[in-house]
């Protein structure tokens, strides 16, 4: 194998347009076959900027401007005998920031650099009807016998664990079977460099693992793949190498073994492996005060914040292909004060049962009360009053065009004159104080995530409800996350959280239970 | 003989469409008020056959409504040229000629609109891509076509996904009208930003895929065909033909007066040419 870089980028500077401030500077990476880089680094440390850039999404000019060189070097592929023969080295792309540089061909470019981004559902074509259409429609696009495609899509499926939901629509399926279908989408044409963008964000263990061993397999067939994240998580402790950026700058390149530990890391906002057992956390500042209960039946004095009771539900047969019952029979009592967590895989029907607390969602049979009252009948913006739930997608919650006024939002309602205070002391809580006037789509994931957070904090709810609330955040972000939460159980508020991090449930919540089989098992 | 047609699955594409524009053709060649609702009740009959109609009622409400209001109101009330005066409000005067004008322009807007629906409703937009590309027509045609057919579900998956998070936060739907429509707005602008954001990031995706129709498409899909459902298409089409041109010709005497147009109730399809 050869140690020629496959590609090879110099980011001098790289600024967006109406916007002086570089995004990115002084970068340089480095793809060489079979080696799988790890860039490190917090929220807006400009790791997807760097992504977009390595997969030709923002060069000539449009998007910003950019000085530096992007280097291919297709001749750098094993010639394995199922890939296409490259053509030669053209040399180094120059951009010098100015209308003159060079355009870069995506279609083109992508057969050489695969770019998964950050929220996969938008790779996706969305007019194919199935998983196997959709995966298809990258070889279609380049004229693919149909022989041989149907060949190539039971490859990819296989080796993103998808065979068994080839016939499924893309829209139904859940965030990790998505995230590996985007991943597979990207790899199907075999590019000599894969840049993913958060690829374990939001996977539970199976689907993590399901996405580690296709990069394995794409590492052995000789293919350099480029990780961005902000995590030290398995896939990034098996890199060869690793590069933190913070600021917008490499701060620290070396192996994991180097750099471990290494003042950069430290300081950036990577979320790191020992972290979120060695953090304080909500749970042992409020574990005193509020001893926490171990079932629904056990003897308190404290009423139940929130009660379900015998709650089944099911979707409509043929919308989501989950099975007749996604919960059955499950019952759950948190009081004032406590946090329980709820783990379990991707698609066990975590989303669906936190979406009962506030009525989103209705049961089939049995009741949902808050405060003792049942919520039958009452429509969920008079259930908000006392319930906030936070999405699992934040841009799904985010709709207003300042930071500032997405925390206003129906505030004004329940608060009144306070309601400003209440959602700028929020917005101070979760670390968004001096980014008022933001656009809440132009932040950061994390940050995207925090200002949801504050949407829900600022409503000062007695039960909040969250759904996979550590997704996208960076260590910073857990902080002000791990704050909050204490600081909501202190005032007597009840907290409920679904997610797949089942040491972030054990460091975090009271009480951890697993859903599985539709109903809810102690752990 | 085509497939029957409450198996939609089992038909070409290029079989639903042929008949949906012959449908529309000859329909509007025919230009009675008979036909027009004949052909709206036949795609309602469609409908409920194929299980589309408790998503296809509610489209056509939306669309054709406030159309007939608008009729109505144009037509029946101010209509110059009526002469027959059912009712006189000095300005404003009902006349005959006005509300027939009114229903005939509704008639047939509403079977445009059921067969135009019906089939959106009803085709499997990737065998329509799939049978697009392979008549060498640019792809991006087809997707378009796909994605204006798919757009109702996805906005309304997203205004869904909207309405729950801001519910979430406190709104409460229901109530009156005006409540209603006040929370709608509400709804609008962030609707319209996420659409106009997602279509840049899918853009550079599809860019990103091949999606750019400088090279030969091929197709996954193997969409099934049969010598009858091209003898159906060769047919439709002809007979649509025809029968704009008998049109054009003002050579279509059967139809012509009001005591004809029973017999327009045999012939749903348009007279036999």
């Amino acid at each position: 194998m050869t140690t020629v870089a496959l590609l090879e980028a110099r980011i001098e500077a790289f600024s967006y347009h109406g916007d002086d401030a570089d995004v990115l500077h002084d970068v340089d990476v480095a793809a060489a076959p079979g080696t799988l880089t790890a860039v490190l680094g917090g929220s807006g440390s400009g790791k997807s900027t760097l992504g977009r850039l390595l997969a030709g999404w923002l060069s000539g000019g449009n998007s910003g401007q950019f000085r530096g060189t992007l280097h291919l070097r297709p001749s750098a592929l094993r010639r394995d005998s199922d890939r296409r023969a490259a053509p030669g080295d053209s040399g180094p792309l120059v951009f010098h920031g100015t209308p003159d540089d060079p355009r870069i061909n995506p279609a083109l470019w992508s057969e050489h650099v695969g770019f998964v981004p950050q929220d996969a559902a938008a790779l996706l074509s969305t007019v194919g009807s199935t998983v196997a259409e959709e995966l298809a429609f990258g070889l279609e696009n380049r004229g693919m016998d149909r022989t041989l495609m149907h060949a190539e899509v039971l490859r990819a499926a296989d080796s993103a664990g998808l065979t068994a939901l080839l016939e499924r629509d893309p829209a139904t399926l859940s965030g990790g079977e998505l995230r590996r279908l985007a991943v597979a989408c990207s790899a199907i044409t075999r590019p000599g460099v894969l840049v993913l963008d958060e690829p374990l964000g939001s996977l539970d263990a199976a689907g993590a693992a399901s996405v580690q061993a296709m990069v394995r397999r794409l590492l052995d067939s000789g293919t350099a793949v480029v990780v961005l994240g902000q995590a030290v998580d398995e896939l990034a402790l098996s890199a060869t190498r690793w590069l933190v950026l913070d600021g917008g700058t490499v701060t620290a390149h070396g192996t994991p073994g180097e750099l471990a530990g290494s003042p950069a890391l430290l300081h950036s906002g990577v979320v790191l492996p020992a972290l979120a057992d060695d953090s304080p956390g909500p749970r042992r500042r409020t574990a005193d005060r509020h001893p926490a209960p171990t079932g629904p039946g056990t003897e308190n004095s404290a009423p139940a914040v929130l009660e379900l009771d015998r709650v089944s539900f099911g979707y409509p047969a043929g919308k989501h292909q989950t099975g007749p019952g996604v919960l059955g029979d499950l019952s759950l009592a948190v009081r004032a004060g406590q946090i329980v967590a709820v783990t379990g895989p991707n698609g066990a029907g975590k989303s669906t049962l936190l979406r009962h607390v506030n009525g989103l969602l209705r049961p089939l049979r049995g009741a949902v009360r808050i405060e003792g009252k049942d919520i039958a009948g009452i429509p969920t913006g008079r259930v908000a009053d006392r319930v906030g739930l936070l999405f699992q997608h934040p841009r799904d919650q985010l709709f207003e065009r300042t930071v500032l006024r997405e925390v206003l939002f129906g505030l004004d309602r329940k608060s009144g004159a306070a309601a400003e205070a209440a959602a700028r002391a929020a917005l101070t809580a979760v670390g968004l104080g001096d980014q008022l006037k933001a656009h809440p789509h132009e932040l950061p994931a994390s940050r995207q995530r925090l200002l949801a957070l504050a949407t829900v904090l600022a409503r000062e709810p007695i039960l909040i409800a969250l759904d996979e609330p550590t997704v996208g955040l960076d260590r910073h972000g857990l902080v002000r996350l791990d704050e909050a939460l204490g600081a909501a159980a202190e005032r007597g508020a009840a907290v409920v959280m679904v997610t797949h991090e089942v040491a972030y449930a054990r460091a975090t919540a009271h009480r951890v239970l697993e859903l599985r089989d539709a109903t809810l098992h102690e752990v | 003989m085509p497939a029957p047609l409450n198996t939609p699955a089992a038909l070409n594409p290029l079989t639903t469409l042929a008949a949906a524009v012959a449908g529309a053709a000859i329909t509007t060649a025919v230009s009675s008020w008979a036909v027009s609702l004949a052909v709206a009740l036949a795609c309602a009959a469609l409908a409920v056959r194929s299980g589309v109609a408790g998503r296809l009622a509610p489209a056509a409400a939306v669309i054709l409504a406030p159309f007939w209001l608008s009729l109505l109101v144009m037509h029946g009330l101010f209509f110059p040229e009526g002469r027959t005066v059912l009712a006189d409000w000095g300005a404003a005067r009902v006349t005959a000629e006005g509300l027939r004008f009114a229903l005939d322009m509704g008639a047939r807007t509403a079977a445009y609109v059921m067969v135009f629906l019906l089939f959106s409703f009803t085709v499997r937009v990737p065998d329509l891509v799939a049978v697009m590309s392979a008549r060498r027509v640019p792809p991006q045609f087809g997707y378009v076509l796909a994605s204006t057919l798919t757009l109702a579900p996805a906005i309304s998956g997203k205004l869904a996904r909207i309405r729950r998070a801001q519910e979430s936060r406190g709104l409460v739907l229901g109530g009156g009208p005006l409540r209603r429509l006040a929370a709608v707005r509400l709804q609008m602008v962030p609707l319209v930003l996420s659409l106009i954001e997602d279509a840049g990031e899918r853009a550079q995706a599809l860019d990103a895929r091949g999606f750019n129709g400088s090279r030969a498409r091929t197709s996954y899909r193997d969409v099934p065909d049969t010598a009858a459902q091209r003898a159906f298409r060769a047919v439709a089409l002809l007979l649509a033909a025809a029968a704009v041109a008998l049109r054009l010709s003002g050579q279509w005497p059967q139809l012509q007066g009001p005591q004809l147009q029973g017999f327009a109730m045999l012939w749903p399809l348009g007279v036999p040419a």
